[in-house]
């Protein structure tokens, strides 16, 4: 047999609250961040860019006072003093050039005047920095020229280089802050974040057995009074309301089947006693067997749904123990086969190495007849009926297959509801009740029913038998 | 004719169980109160009881331990619409010897009264005898006339329960109860193919059958007129 064994009505997909950058906080606090960081960014360049304007308006300053202050020195101290102002300067940022009237060299570092540089004693960038007789072309080069009275001309140079420097340990220093500032706020966000999921999660795990049926679970509040405990307010009052109209619905179709069950069962005394008392052969005797018979599928209709609601209200385990299920088969079978000899089927036992398992006997055998008792209704003559128990990954397995008509895989789940009939099943009477019965002993054990399709035809019901969390 | 003592609350119910012990040839007696039936039960003579789990004053399953208390021995079928199978252990276990949940077929309740009425003694011996036919107990083995009779283990015990109860009717539920021990509706026609197959081996081409259909009730075993 090829059966896939996923569960064709396996439990719809969750939204997965495994990844805890879902939630609403850490959403809020990924936001926060990168507004954060925008911000930094913004704040450090104007910061950066403000400082570096400064010192560069401050050098300039610096070099313009002192272009005019040699402008107006006597021609024989001008060396001099352009020698101190380079000896002065340690780092070598400073360079300068003397050019006579007609531009050629005469003294200092420079011994070319840069083509586009204006003669205005105004400091200019120079794009391309000023090649120096020392080698060093500089970063960025900023510089002065002047004509003196003289006719000579001055040329002061200036590497920024190190005024650049400081912008650039502003930046860094602000980035430092703003990552030891963002990433522990990430952190803490994403701690902060897993609270509220865990307990999404406590709400998710108590919503299980409501899903299940059991209306009577409530969701958990704990003591903050938060908008999720709010929420679980407001969906446990739901609850109770759901609780309660179920309740009354359950209620008053009991009574009606209950209230209908006592003068059904007046009405099939009397037929009885009709019957008992009219001779045999007359054309009344046979209406009346009619009657009778319809009086008894009514009252097996009533009794089935009775026992139906009667099963789905037991809650206790007392009746549970470790039974063979080997003897359940055996029993179910021997119950059985005469049954499907009648009706031409081959009915064959298959028992697997399974032991015990912890159920009520009674009404574990009560399921498996069910089960047995469908299958022989559904297959045509000269079909076969397999009942099995095997050993499964899901626990001990019960199987009854048939070769009839099957179930739709869109009608599986609507099998199990009261009254339902496949459309193909119109005029066989009783299917619905039968599988219900088995699917409120199956849900009474936490046992697990699943219908799936036999090769290669026909119905394959599998009760595995190992008690879930109910 | 056999005396009934019938105690139950419910007028109707109480009709309808009177009516139909009447048409089976039985003198009953009635009360509508637990303390009354108490009296009754200890007083007179019944051969059984029809005993309602639920009654004012004193209710059956008081009622019936302070009458096996007493000593006395009469067979009670105990009535009850609470139909869980932890209400019938108590039941049985209080002293009833049948329990039925309302509501029920007349005809049915009349089949299990005849049943406690004539309680078999223990049995005799290891054989059962009914007319020619004789089942032996020891090698579970039947004969019809002399002629062996090939059973299997469940129609042996098929066989047993009919001739234990011979000339009685048997409903499909006190058969299914008996034989198989179990208490749900294993739906109508199970019964009847078992019925059937054991009636074909025990008639064995003979007719009338010596297993009669009950129409509408269920099976009698009985010597052919």
């Amino acid at each position: 047999m090829t059966m896939p064994e996923q569960p064709p009505d396996a439990a719809p997909p969750t939204i997965a609250l495994s990844d805890s950058w879902r939630s609403s906080t850490a959403r809020l606090i990924l936001t926060y961040g990168a507004l954060f960081a925008a911000w930094s960014i913004i704040l450090i360049g104007a910061i950066s860019w403000e400082t570096a304007r400064y010192l560069e308006n401050l050098v300039d300053q610096i070099l313009q006072q002192r272009i005019h202050f040699l402008a107006t020195v006597d021609h024989s101290r001008l060396p001099e003093l352009l020698d101190a102002t380079t000896a002065l300067d340690l780092r070598g940022v400073m360079s300068f050039g003397l050019f006579d009237p007609d531009s050629r060299y005469l003294l200092g570092d420079i011994d070319q005047l840069p083509a586009e540089l204006p003669m205005d004693g105004v400091v200019h960038p120079i794009p391309r920095g000023i090649p120096r007789l020392s080698g060093d072309r500089g970063r960025r080069t900023r510089g002065v020229a002047l004509r003196r009275s003289d006719g000579l001309v001055l040329l002061l140079a200036r590497d920024y280089g190190t005024v650049d420097r400081v912008g650039a340990i502003i930046r860094g220093s602000l980035f430092w802050a703003m990552s030891l500032t963002l990433i522990p706020g990430l952190l803490g966000g994403y701690v902060l974040a897993r609270g509220p999921l865990r307990r999404v999660r406590s709400i998710e795990a108590a919503i299980q057995p409501i899903m299940r049926g059991d209306l009577r679970a409530r969701l958990p509040i704990s003591s903050r009074r938060d908008e999720l405990d709010m929420l679980a307010a407001i969906v446990n009052r739901m609850l109770e309301q759901i609780e309660r109209l179920l309740g009354e619905v359950k209620g008053v179709s009991d009574s009606i089947a209950h209230d209908l069950r006592t003068p059904l069962t007046r009405l099939r005394t009397q037929l009885y006693r009709l019957q008992r008392d009219s001779p045999d052969g007359e054309g009344s005797a046979l209406l009346l067997e009619r009657c009778l018979g319809e009086t008894d599928a009514l009252l097996d209709r009533f009794r089935a749904l009775l026992r139906i609601s009667e099963l789905e209200d037991l809650h206790r385990r007392a009746g549970f123990r470790d039974i063979d299920l080997a003897d359940i088969l055996r029993r179910a079978h021997e119950l059985y086969a005469p049954v499907a000899e009648d009706k031409a089927l081959g009915f064959s036992l298959q028992i697997g190495p399974v032991t015990t398992v912890h159920a009520d006997a009674d009404l574990l055998f009560e399921a498996v007849t069910n089960l047995v008792s469908n299958a022989i209704k559904f297959t045509p003559a000269g079909g076969q009926i397999v009942l099995r128990s095997s050993a499964s990954p899901q626990g001990a397995r019960i199987e009854v297959c048939d070769s009839g008509p099957g179930i739709a895989p869109v009608e599986r789940e609507a099998v199990l509801q009261r009254f339902y009939r496949t459309p193909r099943g119109q005029q066989r009477p009783g299917f619905g009740l039968g599988l219900s019965i088995v699917a409120a002993i199956a849900k009474l054990h936490g046992f697990r029913l699943e219908i799936g399709a036999n090769e290669p035809t026909g119905a394959r019901l599998i009760i595995y038998c190992s008690a879930s969390a109910t | 004719m056999a005396r009934i003592l019938t105690i139950e609350d419910d007028a109707v119910t109480a009709a309808e169980i009177i009516a139909e012990l009447q048409i089976h040839g039985h003198q009953v007696d009635y009360v509508a109160s637990g303390s009354d039936g108490l009296a009754k039960a200890l007083g007179g003579s019944y051969d059984a009881i029809t005993l309602d789990r639920m009654l004012p004053e004193l209710d059956g399953l008081t009622l019936i331990v302070r009458v096996r208390e007493a000593g006395v021995r009469t067979p009670v079928l105990m009535i009850s619409a609470l139909s869980d199978v932890d209400e019938r252990i108590r039941g049985l276990r209080a002293g009833g010897d049948d329990y039925m949940t309302k509501p029920f077929a007349p005809d049915e309740m009349a089949a299990r009264i005849e049943v406690l009425l004539r309680r078999e003694p223990p049995t005799q011996g290891t054989m059962l005898r009914v007319a020619d036919l004789e089942l032996d107990l020891m090698t579970r083995s039947a004969r019809r006339a002399g002629a062996l009779i090939e059973l299997l283990p469940l129609e042996f015990r098929l066989l047993d329960y009919l001739m234990r109860h011979s000339g009685q009717v048997l409903t499909r539920t006190m058969i299914f109860e008996a034989v198989w021990g179990y208490r749900f509706d294993p739906g109508t026609n199970v019964i009847d193919v078992h019925m059937a197959r054991l009636r074909r081996k025990v008639d064995a081409g003979r007719s009338p059958s010596m297993i009669r259909t009950v129409r509408g009730c269920g099976y009698v075993l009985a010597e052919l007129p």
